[in-house]
């Protein structure tokens, strides 16, 4: 039996929102398949009871205090002098920095493409 | 003209404070020097000369009003283009973010700010630092400054070639199976991979969360020891970075501390497959190593094998979670669309390379309803297993040293079609990156190595050519110094 079928690599992308072309199916069928195959060798490890590793930290219940911070480099005196810089005790921070990070924006509103055509 | 070649962190310390040169002029020398040499070597995809040589400046200027400098003030540093510095491009290497900007400073970056270090450029990598070649970089391809036909490793690629070229006097890099050592090892020159958690991975751009952290890539153990010791450390910014005392043996250690330790020789990372080359080379460290009086002791870490499998599933899961943020609407938009779904596919089928998709295709498969437990929830127990490995071990030794590549650097071109036999290349330094832990690599010595022809330039700047072999030293958790001190040791009885 194949390890992956193109069906399945349609729908795979589907679910990635990835647009692959027909080659790519191919090729992906190809190199995915002898990857998984790779994987099979798991099969020979007894994990019968050996509970996962869920993650790279040995750390339990790493939190920090909620305070608000500045989320963009430094508290701005024009932005804290804002009615919303206010209500953060005039410690805002710069969020322009933020938006200039977006694709597109207009008159400091973020510019989305329409969502209902 | 003043030489680059021979400086170090420490050694430019030294010839900044006692008035040999200024920061300026080195840093301007640097930047003279990358205008030609990079144009072989391919390491950076951006330079920043203005803010660089006024940082410099302002080194010079505190200097004379008679400050004291820190280890680090002045000192030219690349930084591979996954790491954020503020108002600089951050692409990681790939078309997704070519025209992004850093809004802020990642942990590193600030940390090293604050030490008036300079940095000289973004470094070129594989796409979001996937890759053992940088040949996956959307932009361009880097060449292995020992071999120009040859591949510098990666994905920390750049960062590893402008080191070794003496285009930047250390790096920073990032390691998520490999990605620091392997580099390190191809190029000749040190790199670490610390322990998971002990350096902040705020302002690191995502890849594999359980597995990436960034490392130092430097000319000298000490460097890379004194690089690590300002880096390192609990941030509120990174949940998973930890509060540990390292006391102050990091850069200098005693010798007799180091003396105490016994190395571990797993007999799995000792197997067919590995070259001639490597093996001798890793064979000459060891006699090295001996002669220092360090103990050593054959040990097993049986589930090695697996590491790969176990990897190439827990990896690409996370890759296919942590990429779903570029969707088309924020950080970039290349392609513009009627409706929205067609936005999210068009921008990602084409904003993200070949193996970029790939891993995003299966992780998304490995994560997918019915596959699941066969695959991802089984590969998270083979990682405890591993990981387990490695405990048992450290119960009969302090330190394990084993090889970090099978092969020394390949031809560029000679995997890139089979993505299999690429993974490959990493299987001495994934487990590592499971079981969470700290490990280095070290260059061990040059292999009379013959290119079949002359490069580029129409010279060969060394009369005898030759590829470095690395040797990998592996430490308990938050335990570099151990592994930083034997490497330092090794240094100064080898050099």
């Amino acid at each position: 039996m194949p390890e992956i079928t193109k069906k399945e690599i349609k729908h795979l992308a589907e679910l990635a929102r990835l647009e692959i072309s027909e080659r790519d199916e191919e090729k992906l069928e190809h190199d995915l398949g002898e990857i998984l195959n790779h994987f099979n060798e798991l099969k020979e490890v007894d994990t019968e009871n050996t509970k996962p590793l869920t993650g790279g930290t040995v750390l339990i219940n790493s939190i920090r205090d909620d305070d608000p911070d500045p989320s963009f480099a430094a508290y701005s005196a024009e932005v804290s002098a804002t009615k919303a810089g206010k209500a953060l005790g005039g410690k805002a921070s710069d969020t322009g920095k933020g938006k200039d990070q977006f694709p597109e924006s207009d008159a400091g509103y973020l510019k989305v493409p329409s969502v209902f055509s | 003209m003043l030489t680059l070649h021979g400086l170090t962190i420490k050694r430019f310390h030294d010839g900044l404070l006692n008035k040999e040169f200024s920061a300026f002029e080195i840093t301007k020398e640097f930047f003279d020097y990358i205008q030609d040499k990079d144009k072989e070597i391919g390491a950076y995809l951006s330079l920043h000369k203005d803010e660089a040589l006024s940082e410099a400046s302002k080194v010079d200027v505190a200097f004379a009003e008679g400050e004291n400098l820190p280890a680090l003030a002045g000192v030219p540093l690349a930084i591979k283009d996954n790491i954020l510095i503020e108002g600089l491009p951050a692409t990681a290497a790939s078309k997704m973010l070519k025209n992004y900007k850093a809004a802020y400073d990642a942990t590193v970056i600030s940390k090293l700010k604050s030490t008036q270090a300079v940095f000289l450029g973004k470094t070129n990598m594989d796409e979001f630092a996937m890759g053992s070649s940088t040949e996956n970089s959307a932009f361009q391809k880097t060449k292995n400054p020992h071999d120009l036909e040859r591949v510098p490793g990666g994905s920390s690629g750049g960062s590893a070639a402008a080191v070794a070229a003496h285009m930047a006097i250390a790096a920073l890099g990032t390691d998520t199976g490999g990605s620091i050592r392997e580099p390190a090892s191809f190029c000749g020159v040190v790199g670490l991979k610390p322990t998971y958690g002990a350096v902040s991975r705020y302002g690191a751009i995502a890849m594999a969360s359980s597995l990436d952290q960034i490392g130092p890539i430097t000319k000298t153990v000490e460097d890379a020891a004194i690089l690590f010791d300002i880096i390192r450390g609990k941030d509120d910014f990174d949940a998973t970075s930890a509060d540990h005392d390292y006391g102050e043996k990091l850069p200098d250690p005693e010798l007799r501390d180091i003396k105490k330790l016994t190395i571990g020789l797993p007999k799995e990372y000792f197997i067919g497959g590995l070259a001639k080359e490597v093996q001798d080379g890793v064979s000459h460290a060891i006699n090295s190593l001996k002669s220092l009086g360090l103990n050593f002791k054959e040990i097993s870490l049986p589930h090695t094998k697996y590491a790969l499998s176990a990897y190439y599933i827990i990896m690409p899961a996370e890759v296919s979670s942590n990429l779903a943020r570029y969707d088309g609407i924020r950080y970039s938009r290349n392609v513009n669309s009627k409706t929205l779904s067609e936005i999210y596919f068009k921008n990602k089928g084409q904003g993200f390379g070949e193996e970029v998709r790939r891993r995003i295709m299966l992780g998304a498969y490995v994560l997918s309803s019915g596959y699941y437990d066969a695959y991802y929830a089984k590969a998270q127990k083979v990682r405890r297993l591993i990981k387990e490995d490695f405990d048992n071990v450290f119960n009969e030794v302090d330190v394990i040293l084993g090889p970090v590549t099978p092969t020394p650097a390949f031809k560029i071109g000679e995997k890139t079609k089979d993505p299999l036999s690429m993974y490959l290349s990493d299987i001495f330094t994934i487990p590592v990156n499971l079981a969470g832990l700290p490990a280095i690599s070290i260059p061990v010595r040059t292999i009379p190595h013959t290119p079949k022809r002359a490069s580029p330039s129409g010279f060969s700047p060394d009369p005898k050519p030759s590829l470095p072999i690395g040797f990998q030293l592996i430490g308990r958790p938050f335990h570099e110094a151990d592994i930083l001190g034997i490497g330092q040791y090794y240094e100064r009885i080898t050099t």
